[in-house]
């Protein structure tokens, strides 16, 4: 699990990200440099754009300005003064993966038809293909038996289980977490932990945002925190005990 | 001549129930033509609700307000009055043939699809914005994000005002009357102009539109019960086709497991 820090082949790499809502100047110029097989750690106050930078990487969020490059292609809105070739939002998406903090499963639709539905329609694989592919996916989170629920009848932990799953089985290059544990009931943190920490040992590149500070220090190679926009400090496993700047420390300290 | 005096002494006349039976076959002349302008005059809304709802919601500065105006305008003119307006005044204006069936099934169809666009438009907006991310975030277009995964959770969410609109449009289609359309209500009130029956006639004509929308309301009801979700593995099911999803989702289940099995003592061996 210990990646040695930047020494990787980069795979994702945001540069001089610019966003704003209205007047809200939310993202203000973030580098970032994801190597492969790394596990990045994003950790911040509320409303300091953690989630909103998520979202950029795999172009939910549109930049206003700067570039998201990834695995030798430029995507996104550019920087100025550049002028490469952009790339489809849509094939990025398909080579990213994303697990929200809410799940966002697909309540109308059955576990199995959750984590099928993309490969049939995105990957377009065959139905019988697909179904038997999900199933191997929704057993490697431990949720074979749950094929035929429907999210509704899942708890919080069991359907965020299917929506790493649902992400998973489009076989990412990266994955993104934002936030994935913070909308379930202490008890039920454990178990999506478990198979975050699986993904990670399996070699699985990864951008969390979280505040778990017991995951983050025991899979964070780079550990990132942000504030009103900006990064305001970057380290690896020594960041969580010595940090350097004083925001970073208050921070740690208030959450601990 | 105080016309009020007449209905009293017409009054008088004995109740005869069976009378209603005798001429079943005139108002079930009357209730296919109500059924048939009803149904018809619905899907056209409906379809024409979806666009107006999509339409209404576009990002174009000039769409937007144009499709808000349409509704406003549509909702807001008393329907008998509309009905009257297309077939004795734009029609004979304009010279357009249209026959009162036509023009009654145009005018609710164009009201009905403000309302029903309104009702799409709120359902299709209680879909979360996570839903579409999601979906987006692995790799589906924006019109299979729409049809695969808002769409069919919107529907769910308007079924019950949707199927309310249904009934108010059997009801509502009474009102074509005016223009001489035969549905149940003029050939009722012909009939009660015809034999002085009132009472009779119009107790008939009150039995079978409750018995249209009371059709009505369990159909809506039904189709509550089948856009459900049902977990067919843990739930005993009865429609065979629930049972054959069923068997593959157990045969599926099955597979994986035995697959994970062989692998799992593949590798106790190799050890
Ligand atoms: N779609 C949006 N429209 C308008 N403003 C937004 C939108 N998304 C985010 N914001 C604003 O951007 C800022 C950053 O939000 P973001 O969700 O990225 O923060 P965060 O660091 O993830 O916070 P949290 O820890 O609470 O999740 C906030 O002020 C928020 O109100
Ligand atoms: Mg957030």
């Amino acid at each position: 699990m210990s990646q040695p820090n930047g020494t990787s082949r980069p795979v994702v790499q945001l540069r001089k990200i610019h966003k704003s809502f209205g007047a809200n100047h939310v993202l203000k110029g973030i580098d970032l440099t994801v190597g492969q097989g790394q596990h990045v750690v994003i950790f911040g106050p509320s409303g300091s754009g953690k989630s909103t930078l998520l979202r950029t990487a795999n172009l939910l969020e549109t930049p206003d300005s700067g570039s998201v490059w990834f695995e030798g292609k430029e995507y996104g809105a550019g920087i100025e003064g550049e002028d490469l070739p952009r790339g489809k939002a849509r094939l990025l998406r398909q080579q990213i993966g994303m697990v929200f903090q809410q799940f966002n499963l697909f309540p109308h639709i059955t576990a199995l038809d959750n984590v099928a539905l993309a490969l049939r329609r995105v990957k377009r694989i065959k139905r019988d293909e697909a179904e038997h592919k999900a199933a191997t996916y929704l057993d490697r989170v431990g949720l074979l038996d749950k094929l035929g629920a429907f999210p509704s009848q899942l708890s919080g932990g069991q359907q965020q289980r299917v929506a790493i799953a649902r992400s998973l089985v489009m076989e990412p290059k990266v994955m993104l977490f934002d936030e994935p544990t913070s909308a379930l009931d202490p008890e039920l943190v454990g178990e999506v932990l478990a198979v975050m920490r699986d993904l990670a040992e399996s070699g699985m590149t990864m951008v969390v945002v979280t505040h778990e500070m017991g995951f983050a220090r025991e899979a964070g190679d780079l550990n990132i925190f942000m504030d009103e926009g900006v990064v305001v400090e970057t380290g690896g496993r020594e960041l969580y005990d010595h940090a350097r700047e004083p925001r970073t420390r208050a921070f740690l300290q208030a959450i601990l | 001549m105080n016309p009020f005096l007449v209905i009293p002494v017409l009054a008088q006349a004995r109740f005869r129930p069976e009378f209603i039976w005798e001429n079943r076959d005139v108002f079930l002349g009357g209730v296919r033509l109500t059924v048939f302008i009803a149904i018809v005059a619905f899907a056209l809304a409906t379809v024409l609700g979806l666009g107006v709802a999509l339409l209404r919601m576009s990002k174009n500065r000039l769409v937007a307000p144009i499709m808000a105006a349409y509704i406003n305008i549509f909702r807001a003119i008393p329907l008998l009055v509309f009905v009257v307006f297309v077939y004795y005044g734009i029609a004979i204006q304009f010279d357009v043939r249209i026959s009162a069936i036509q023009a009654g099934i145009l005018v609710l169809t164009l009201q009905y699809s403000a309302w029903l666009g309104e009702i799409f438009r709120g359902g299709i907006q209680a879909v979360s914005d996570g839903q579409t991310q999601a979906a987006l975030s692995v790799g589906m277009s924006r019109p299979q994000t729409f049809f695969r995964v808002v769409l069919p959770q919107a529907i769910r969410i308007v079924i019950p005002p949707t199927g309310n609109m249904f009934i108010g449009m059997i009801k509502d289609s009474s009102l074509v009357f005016i223009i001489g359309v035969p549905e149940l209500f003029r050939v009722s009130s012909v009939m009660a102009n015809r034999t002085f029956r009132y009472f009779e006639v119009y107790l008939g004509a009150v039995i079978f539109y409750l018995i249209l929308t009371t059709a009505a309301y369990f159909g809506v009801k039904y189709l509550e019960k089948r856009f459900a979700l049902v977990d067919v593995l843990t739930t005993r099911v009865r429609s065979p086709l629930a049972r054959r999803r069923g068997v593959r989702l157990r045969m599926i289940q099955e597979a994986v497991a035995s697959e994970r099995e062989s692998k799992s003592s593949g590798t106790a061996t190799a050890l």
